[in-house]
């Protein structure tokens, strides 16, 4: 059995949000920025169990710093949604909370995984002391360059959808 | 003469009356009975009854049944809007296309009669239009075709059925897509209940045509003339109208609605 489930990404410019989808859908990585504009989708299937899939439209939403700006529409019919922000950047999630709390209103009932992407570029021991001190709380620590943790971060998501389709 | 004739005698005197009323009451029931096993006989005197008091029921309905029935339908149109509306749609739709088409029609006639043929006709088009005259030939010599069909629900742009003649690249990456651009275009001119109706590139046309709760994209090759059109619309609007009655079963299978969309658009003339 195969469902169908609209993932959204989002996030502020540059956090990485293209990157870690590339890396999922097509294992690949490059260092050249290019803003996204718009939108852009890509899909991938995976396998939650012997049989059954979950086929992810993945919608990356263009960077901004005002998550209130997004376009209602791109957001309707969404099941699910990945919020990533930069672990070299403060400014993409010293205001997280602030951020969350308007994607919840947008979409009060969409399953949320919570990512920080870049983790490459850090010391593991200096991060985990910021994010604390800035009481940040967090699902997945990723890195689209290395790949660390992408596929986790969606096969998580996957499966949570998986289980709400049952509970449907 | 004994006892017993005297005896028979003295009944027949006595019972002359009642055996009389008797044979009276058993010639009445035989004629009943005949009545009742002849149905054209007692159609005739059951029938004026039943259509009278068919009559009566009919004319009390208003008052009857009519305030139930007017209170159940604004308690469902209120309650589910979206149904009401996308079963009503492609009546609707088809209606008004159908008044519009022929309104074209008889203005396409006037034309005709006045420009006397379709040659000259062209020649006109060809002088005031700017376009050479053997363009116009060709294009009306090259006939659209219908490439591919998409049932797409229309929030989440999620694919609910696909019909294709030719190889394309993913149908539910193409469905997003579509999705994302239809959604760009209705929100960047802020028209409430105005939708993409159509986007063209090179000579290929997509036709869009939005319900409530789903939306159906044509790919079309050829010449995409008013004709053509019309006659997309009216696949739409059938093949639409068919998906309403299936979707109506619960655990409808999505080989089910493909089925029906293939069904519907494989064969079809534009």
């Amino acid at each position: 059995m195969r469902v169908s489930k609209k993932i959204v990404v989002l996030g502020h410019f540059g956090v990485g949000k293209t990157s870690l989808i590339r890396r999922f859908v097509e294992d690949s990585f490059s260092n050249d920025y290019k803003v996204s504009i718009g939108v852009h989708i890509t899909k991938k299937v995976v396998e939650i169990t012997a049989g059954n899939q979950v086929s992810l439209i993945l919608w990356d939403l263009e960077g901004t710093d005002d998550l209130s700006n997004i376009r209602d529409s791109y957001l309707l019919g969404t099941h699910g949604l990945i919020y990533v922000f930069d672990v070299t950047r403060p400014s993409t999630f010293e205001n997280i909370n602030g951020d969350l709390r308007i994607v919840g209103e947008k979409l009060p009932n969409a399953p949320k995984i919570v990512v920080g992407n870049k983790v490459d570029l850090v010391v593991p021991e200096d991060l985990d002391r910021l994010l604390q001190r800035q009481g940040i709380t967090y699902d997945y620590l990723s890195s689209a360059k290395t790949g660390g943790m992408v596929n986790d971060l969606f096969l998580h998501l996957a499966k949570m959808l998986s289980s709400d389709a049952k509970k449907i | 003469m004994n006892e017993k004739d005297r005896l028979e005698i003295l009944k027949d005197i006595l019972f002359t009356d009642d055996r009389e009323y008797i044979e009276k009451i058993a010639q009445r029931i035989e004629y009943i009975e005949q009545k009742v096993e002849d149905p054209e006989r007692i159609s005739s005197k059951v029938e004026p009854i039943v259509d009278h008091k068919l009559k009566e029921f009919t004319e009390s309905i208003p008052t009857t049944l009519g305030p139930t029935i007017t209170a159940a339908l604004k308690d469902e149109v209120q309650n589910h809007t979206d149904e009401v509306v996308d079963v009503l749609f492609p009546i609707l739709g088809r209606m008004i296309k159908k008044y519009v088409a022929q309104e074209m029609r008889m203005l396409s006639e006037k034309i005709n009669g006045q420009l006397g043929f379709k040659g000259w006709k062209r020649k006109m088009k060809s002088w005031f239009g700017g376009a050479k005259e053997e363009e116009l030939i060709l294009s009306e010599l090259s006939t659209a075709k219908i490439e591919q069909v998409l049932l797409i629900e229309r929030e989440s742009g999620l694919l609910t059925a696909s019909y294709s003649t030719t190889e394309t690249i993913d149908e539910e990456m193409i469905s997003g897509m579509l999705t994302a651009i239809k959604n760009f275009v209705e929100d960047a001119f802020s028209q409430k209940n105005q939708n993409l109706e159509l986007i063209e590139y090179e000579l290929y046309h997509i036709h869009l045509q939005s319900f409530v709760t789903h939306y159906v994209a044509v790919v079309i090759s050829g010449n995409y003339s008013l004709h053509s059109k019309n006659k997309v619309q009216d696949l739409i609007f059938n093949f639409y109208e068919d998906f309403m009655k299936i979707k109506k079963h619960k655990n409808t299978k999505e080989d089910t609605i493909n089925h029906e969309l293939a069904q519907s658009f494989k064969n079809a003339s534009i």
